[in-house]
């Protein structure tokens, strides 16, 4: 899979959860720059990721991504 | 205890005090700087006025808290996330004049009316000399905390110092090993009462106090503050288990001594899956309501969990509560009733609210207790059970009484999910119905549905199950019920 093609379908899946057909991912986005990215998003988000991708995220990666950037990072390492 | 409080702010000048957004205060930096809040308002908050505090999650934040408490007021905590009204509400209540905001990049415009209230800053405090010139008396209220009223208008629930002495009285009474080397986990908000204990505690012992956004996404959070810094008590909602739960086999967490659990029942399956992350830590269900001062009843989880509908025993009162269980006539019984405490910890009564008051208190055998609302048993030991609150009990249809948690419990035995709510709505009929939620159901609904009527009578079957892939928390961390309620509602317009 491609770097944009992680991008294109991460994107889908963020629009969905947190419910903005205008949300376009930014590297250095985080929870912070996300109205409704709150705890319970979060973890809807981590989930639709994992299934949209057909992979499981592991709590040490996840603490340790600091924001939309290091989660495709993530992604590119587990689908190639 | 504010003298100890200065007495640690000298003592332990050079070691760390917090840790918020990866930066640590030290208690020098913290004297300082709430010797210079607490000299601007000897200066101008002569009559010593309860003065509000933003919460923030920020160095100035605590260090307004402690100032405030220097200077002999009592402090307001007001949520940053809350709209104007009602902190148009809390301030009016309480005679704020002053309101402290932690920094002036925050805008706080949009959370209270500047044109009435005082708002101060960083900016306004000098390097003037400090001086303590009032001694605390007991009776002086140390802090209003606002809890949210069934009229809509928030209830202020004044906590004296004799209130929170008391309290902390008890809580070094429980044998807890604490030093200047622990590592304290404050997730709450300031506007809930788990606060207070979160950062006093580890301010009288010289150690560390490491703090939770409001705005962060919490369990993670926690999480890497438990597994980067090697906490070392903690206390936390349970909603905050259960977003961990599906990460529990690749924690493991052996510096935690204490795993404290408050605000919300505590289930017995998932503390048991817990202690297995912490194999060091004692792990304690402890219970209480804002009026009785942060918690008052504490159950050791070090064995096999006693529990009522899988929820955990609540133990035994602390060192400076009493307990009555009281049945509809406020009489005592051996029954199931309505939990009421008394002792040293419990309010003098709500703020400006005698309707209130005379509702919520009551005096037996000379001494005065404050109804809690929830629902409790002793057990043959004398040990209490929680039961649910008197308002999960609900009527239904044909004036059955139902107590909501006896449907989750049955829930939570079929489907080994602990994420099961069940709420009572009003149909346009006005007559309440049973919906359930629970977080990822694994079976059909019918089938939970043919299940559920194994175990219990037609009218406690609930009217529709939904599936969610996790609860919603309010700002407190704890689920959401009132967002389910509403979920219900909107559904059926």
């Amino acid at each position: 899979m491609s770097p944009e093609e992680i991008r294109e379908k991460a994107n889908s899946v963020f629009q969905e959860v947190f419910k903005d057909a205008n949300l376009q991912i930014q590297d250095a986005m985080s929870a912070k720059d996300v109205e409704k990215w709150d705890s319970l998003n979060h973890l809807v988000m981590i989930s639709s990721i994992e299934e949209a991708f057909g992979i499981k995220i592991k709590l040490k990666e996840l603490i340790a991504m600091k924001n939309v950037g290091d989660l495709l990072k993530t992604i590119a390492t587990k689908v190639s | 205890m504010v003298s100890a409080l200065e007495q640690s702010l000298v003592t332990y000048r050079d070691k760390n005090a917090f840790y918020i957004r990866e930066q640590y205060y030290s208690y020098g930096a913290l004297q300082e700087r709430a010797q210079a809040i607490s000299s601007y308002l000897n200066l101008h908050n002569t009559s010593r006025l309860p003065v509000g505090v933003i919460g923030y999650d920020a160095f100035e934040t605590y260090a307004a808290i402690i100032g405030i408490m220097l200077s002999g007021a009592a402090y307001v905590p007001i949520h940053p996330a809350n709209p104007m009204d009602r902190n148009t509400s809390i301030i009016e209540q309480s005679e704020l004049c002053f309101v402290f905001a932690p920094n002036t990049s925050y805008s706080f415009d949009h959370l209270i009316d500047i044109s009435k209230t005082k708002v101060i800053t960083v900016a306004d405090l000098s390097s003037a000399s400090f001086e303590r010139n009032h001694i605390i008396s007991p009776n002086d209220i140390a802090y209003i905390l606002f809890t949210s009223g069934s009229t809509g208008v928030p209830k202020g629930v004044p906590i004296t110092h004799h209130n929170l002495e008391s309290f902390i009285d008890s809580f070094f009474a429980l044998g807890y090993e604490l030093n200047s080397n622990d590592r304290f986990l404050q997730m709450f908000d300031i506007t809930f009462d788990l606060s207070v204990m979160s950062y006093l505690v580890p301010l009288l012992k010289g150690a560390c106090a490491y703090t939770v956004p409001f705005d962060s996404v919490k369990y993670m959070f926690i999480y890497e503050l438990l597994e980067n810094h090697k906490l070392t008590f903690t206390l936390m909602v349970p909603s905050i288990l259960s977003y961990l739960r599906p990460y529990f086999s690749e924690i493991e967490l052996p510096e935690l001594k204490y795993s404290l659990f408050c605000g919300e029942a505590l289930y017995a399956d998932i503390t048991q899956e817990w202690k297995r992350c912490i194999p060091n830590a004692k792990v304690q269900n402890v219970y209480g309501p804002t009026e009785a001062t942060i918690f008052c009843m504490t159950y050791d989880c070090s064995n096999v969990l006693k529990e009522n509908n899988g929820m955990v025993c609540i133990g035994n009162p602390v060192k400076n509560c009493d307990i009555l269980i009281v049945d509809e006539e406020s009489k005592p019984t051996n029954a199931k009733g309505e939990l009421c405490l008394g002792g040293p910890q419990v309010t003098q009564g709500y703020l400006k609210n005698e309707e209130k008051n005379a509702s919520s208190f009551f005096m037996y055998n000379e001494a005065r207790y404050y109804r809690t609302g929830d629902l409790a048993y002793a057990d043959k030991d004398g040990e209490i059970l929680y039961a649910g609150r008197k308002d999960y009990q609900v009527k239904v249809m044909g004036g059955f009484r139902v107590e909501l948690s006896e449907i989750e419990h049955h829930v939570r035995v079929y489907t080994s999910i602990s994420g099961v709510a069940a709420v009572a709505v009003p149909n346009a009929m006005g007559i309440s119905q049973i919906f359930l939620f629970v977080e990822q159901l694994n079976k059909e609904v019918s089938e939970v549905i043919d299940y559920l009527k194994t175990q219990m009578p037609e009218y406690m079957i609930p009217a529709a199950i939904h599936s969610l892939v996790a609860f919603p928390l309010n700002s407190n961390g704890k689920t959401d019920r009132k967002e389910l309620e509403k979920m219900i509602q909107h559904a059926a317009k």
